[in-house]
């Protein structure tokens, strides 16, 4: 599986940011996206955020392995706001599964087995569980004053984008983890 | 591991692995299964299937994780890639082995049915275990200060004393309000001028209290002898765990907090037992013997006295919770603050050299007082609690006056009477306050000894095995299909196979982070393999003892760490028990003993912290000082020469190459006219071993080498155009 165009020098010190007008992404079987920009053809295009914590849409890296397996960066997208409605929703889409992290609404209740573990009983976006953290003062950490990020034990992510808009009980239990 | 978790209703009985998806290819939410047979792959979406693959078409298999979630791919034989579907982390393991499965028959053709083992789970919640001996879930907290007390059995002997003393000093203090009631009694109220017989009573009270002062002697000097060593048993074992835990598992703190954990966590439960191990009996002892002379005395007041108690205890065990989570707070907090301390420290140069005191200050600062600020509130939850439950508390006594004076105007009672029954009261509330104490203190020690025990009990994942091999190693190394990952199913190597003969001076070329220095890692057995075999001279390096490996395996690494001392104690290292000649044989070799007769104070020259005093390369050429003292068969240099000057590169060149002569060494160098002396060169890329051969034989080849060194070739003519007009 090769990109359609010969590859050219490779600026690794270039930072291209991409004309939303030209850009024209389209899902691909392999499970990524093929990228038709400004005439060029590229295939197996992994789209990354670069401050996922600060802003899902703005700042998108689009990039693709060469035939070497050597990472290439075809530009970044500087503010999804400027693509077309259409191309903005299936990136957003595709970002959205790739980075897929359901977020807390409320929190019932935390255990702490005192043994570096610790279990949220929690309802997110993605129904109620009881998410085991293990290792949890560095799994379970404000990335921001307002902004909780959560690992859990089998790799799954969670998110609360504020904690401080959360009901009161739930901040309350929080509070003592945070 | 189970890989058939559960089938689609509609699947056939040939389906012999069926895992279920919560994605598609596309990345929509769904419900379906991974469905594979002995020749297809099947995507069943709820129970139809809507994808068919044969398996045959596909020359490989990957799981590709992704960020929230992973992918099930094949490549197929015309390299197209497909995604079969997509899941969420809590899958990936199953995923990863069934297509490592489905990956090797595509290889070989051998079709493995794994059997469906039985994944060891909690008996209690059924979660699995993970290879850990409890759940995680299920150990509760008083397991942990069960562990800690029997820690004190070296010592019992100590500890029986001490407890023992506290007892008797306990009685004493239980006879004196009699003898106070005596005195009140007998000489006091009646204005009794019978002097021998009050002088007797006082001379008893007096020794009494002097023996109670012995007692109490005896008691302080045992516990402290139980407690000290008990911290000291603790502190080591931290240690000696840390010491002996896998890379992997010390890769996953930091050094900060293993620090914290040695030092400040055992020294908490030092204190504890200190302060409370061996009172835990005595109280609860003395508050059964007041509480029966209480009664014995008049039960109508002494339940005017323990009402109130219960009330005290249900408002501290609501608070125990709220107590311990606070102070898991404290202790986060205080980790942070040790951790950015060395953070900050470790990097002062940097700090330094960019000018960001005042930045750095600041964080310390926030880090500080956040920690302050924890535990003001960890206290002010504490003592806002204190002065109200200490009134309910002692509410009791107050009830005793009105009532007691009530009975000694109506003659029931006398006075003496009423002074003893109070101060059995008064010395009541004593043990009562201590049990309202315990749960501050209980959650404190608790979360520092659950922090302890996490570690002590940590399983090292590379361990010797029964009966391991002392070996005495001549020096050939062989990989044999090794696979390695760092996370177990993203492997870094993949079916690496080479043979590398005694004496050989290998050299290893590739790409960052193609996994040279894994390689190397593997060999010194900081990792073990998670696929195939690693042999040092025909036996598996699983069956050798690490001792006996890393005793006969030399490193050079491209940045030296000294330890603070002088340069003899740097370089004797390697061998404690090493005379000055042979230390002076080996700085020779390595090209040292020249810079080190300059340095001021000889061979005992302070290299202190890091060794900042000397250069990059003298710190080098100390370290391989150590290394030939070490006399080891195999040597390993990790860009050895990485962070020097050509001039100085060439002195360190020469020095190792006195150190491998007539060893097996393999070298990793970036510059690869470094590995101009390496008899054959090892080429990675992409994981797996490229080529194998000499430098002629692989130039010749035209192939990965070839390009690296043209493309080296290419730089430094690069550089060369772009320093020579500036030079000029």
């Amino acid at each position: 599986m090769s990109n359609s165009i010969q590859e050219e020098v490779y600026e690794v010190d270039k930072l291209t940011i991409l004309d939303c007008g030209k850009i024209k992404l389209s899902k691909e079987p392999s499970g990524y996206l093929t990228l038709d920009y400004d005439g060029k053809v590229y295939r197996k295009v992994n789209p990354t955020r670069l401050v996922p914590f600060v802003s899902k849409t703005t700042y998108i890296s689009l990039s693709y392995e060469n035939e070497e397996k050597e990472f290439r960066e075809i530009g970044v997208i500087k503010d999804m706001k400027e693509l077309s409605k259409e191309q903005y929703k299936l990136l957003d889409d595709y970002l959205e599964y790739k980075y897929y992290m359901p977020e807390i609404t409320k929190v019932y209740s935390i255990k702490d087995n005192m043994h570096g573990a610790i279990f949220v009983k929690a309802d997110t976006t993605s129904g109620q569980k009881t998410i085991c953290i293990r290792d949890w003062y560095q799994n379970f950490r404000m990335i921001t004053y307002d902004y909780l990020y959560v690992n859990d034990a089998d790799g799954n992510k969670y998110f609360c984008p504020n904690i401080h808009k959360l009901d009161k009980k739930s901040r309350l239990v929080l509070e003592m983890f945070t | 591991m189970n890989l058939c978790l559960s089938k689609p209703v509609t699947a056939d009985a040939d389906v012999v692995y069926s895992l279920p998806y919560n994605f598609t290819a596309d990345g929509v939410a769904a419900d379906g299964h991974f469905c594979v047979t002995k020749e297809k792959i099947l995507i069943y979406l709820k129970d139809d299937i809507v994808k068919e693959y044969n398996i045959s078409d596909f020359s490989e298999f990957t799981c590709q994780q992704q960020i929230g979630t992973s992918m099930a791919q094949g490549i197929t034989k015309n390299g197209e890639t497909i995604c079969f579907c997509a899941f969420t982390q809590d899958k990936f393991l199953r995923f990863a082995e069934l297509l490592k499965l489905l990956d090797y028959y595509v290889r070989t053709g051998d079709f493995v049915i794994e059997a469906d083992t039985e994944e060891p789970v909690c008996p209690k919640c059924g979660l699995p275990l993970d290879g850990a001996k409890e759940c995680i879930f299920c150990t509760n907290k008083g397991k942990t200060m069960i562990k800690l007390l029997k820690r004190i059995a070296p010592y019992k002997k100590y500890f029986v004393i001490a407890v023992l003393c506290t007892i008797l000093s306990q009685l004493v203090w239980v006879l004196t309000p009699y003898l106070d009631r005596i005195i009140i009694d007998e000489y006091v109220t009646p204005k009794s001028t019978e002097w021998a017989g009050f002088a007797a009573v006082v001379i008893t009270v007096v020794s009494l209290l002097l023996l109670a002062g012995v007692f109490e002697f005896f008691n302080m000097k045992n516990s402290f002898k139980v407690a000290l060593n008990l911290g000291r048993d603790l502190r080591q074992d931290v240690f000696q765990k840390s010491q002996e835990l896998s890379m992997n598992s010390i890769s996953k703190r930091t050094a900060g907090e293993l620090i914290n954990r040695v030092s400040s966590d055992a020294t908490k439960l030092e204190d504890f037992f200190t302060a409370n191990g061996k009172d835990a009996i005595v109280k609860i002892l003395s508050l059964f013997i007041i509480g029966v002379l209480l009664f014995v005395m008049d039960w109508r007041l002494a339940l005017m006295t323990v009402i109130p108690v219960p009330v005290v205890f249900l408002i501290i065990s609501k608070l125990f919770n709220a107590m311990s989570i606070r102070y898991t707070k404290v202790w986060k907090k205080s980790v942070t603050h040790g951790e950015t301390l060395h953070d900050i420290l470790n990097g002062i140069r940097v700090v330094k050299s960019y000018g960001n005191e005042v930045r750095e200050i600041q964080r310390y600062t926030n880090c500080s007082e956040e920690w302050a600020k924890s535990a003001v509130k960890a206290e002010i939850m504490w003592y806002l609690t204190m002065p109200v439950s200490e009134f309910i508390l002692t509410i009791g006594n107050f009830f005793v006056l009105y009532f007691g004076g009530s009975m000694i105007l109506d003659d029931a009672m006398t006075l003496g009477q009423l002074v003893q029954f109070t101060t059995y009261v008064a010395m009541l509330y004593d043990p009562i306050r201590w049990l309202i104490q315990i749960p501050r203190n209980l959650a404190d020690t608790s979360v520092s000894a659950g922090k302890v025990f996490e570690i002590l009990e940590e399983d090292s994942d590379v361990r010797d095995v029964e009966n391991p091999v002392e070996l005495d190693i001549k020096g050939d190394i062989e990989f044999d299909d090794v696979y390695f990952g760092y996370k177990v199913y993203n492997p870094v190597l993949k079916g690496i196979s080479c043979k590398i003969n005694k004496g050989e001076m290998i050299g290893i070329v590739g790409h960052s982070g193609v996994g040279k220095s894994t390689m190397i890692n593997l060999i010194l057995r900081l990792y073990d393999c998670t696929q195939g075999e690693i042999r040092i001279d025909g036996v598996n390096i699983k069956n050798i003892s690490q001792k006996s490996l890393r005793s006969q395996v030399g490193v050079v690494l491209q940045e030296t760490f000294l330890f603070d001392g002088n340069v003899l104690e740097n370089i004797t290292y390697a061998k404690p028990d090493a005379t000055f000649e042979e230390v002076i044989k080996a700085a020779k070799i390595a090209n040292a003993h020249d810079f080190i007769v300059k340095l001021p104070d000889g061979y005992n020259t302070r290299v202190g912290n890091k060794g900042y005093q000397l250069s990059g390369g003298e710190r080098q050429r100390i370290a391989i000082a150590r290394a030939i003292l070490h006399n080891p068969k195999i040597i390993i240099l990790d860009e050895a020469t990485a962070s020097l000057d050509t001039q100085t590169e060439k002195q360190i060149q020469e020095a190792l190459g006195k150190l491998t002569k007539g060893r097996t060494t393999i070298a990793i160098a970036h510059r690869l006219s470094t590995l101009s002396n390496a008899d054959r060169l090892i080429v990675l890329d992409k994981g797996k071993l490229a080529e194998f051969g000499t430098h002629t034989e692989l130039m010749r080849a035209k192939g990965v080498y070839y390009k690296l060194v043209m493309a080296q070739r290419q730089t430094t003519k690069m550089k060369k155009a772009v320093t020579t007009p500036a030079t000029e």
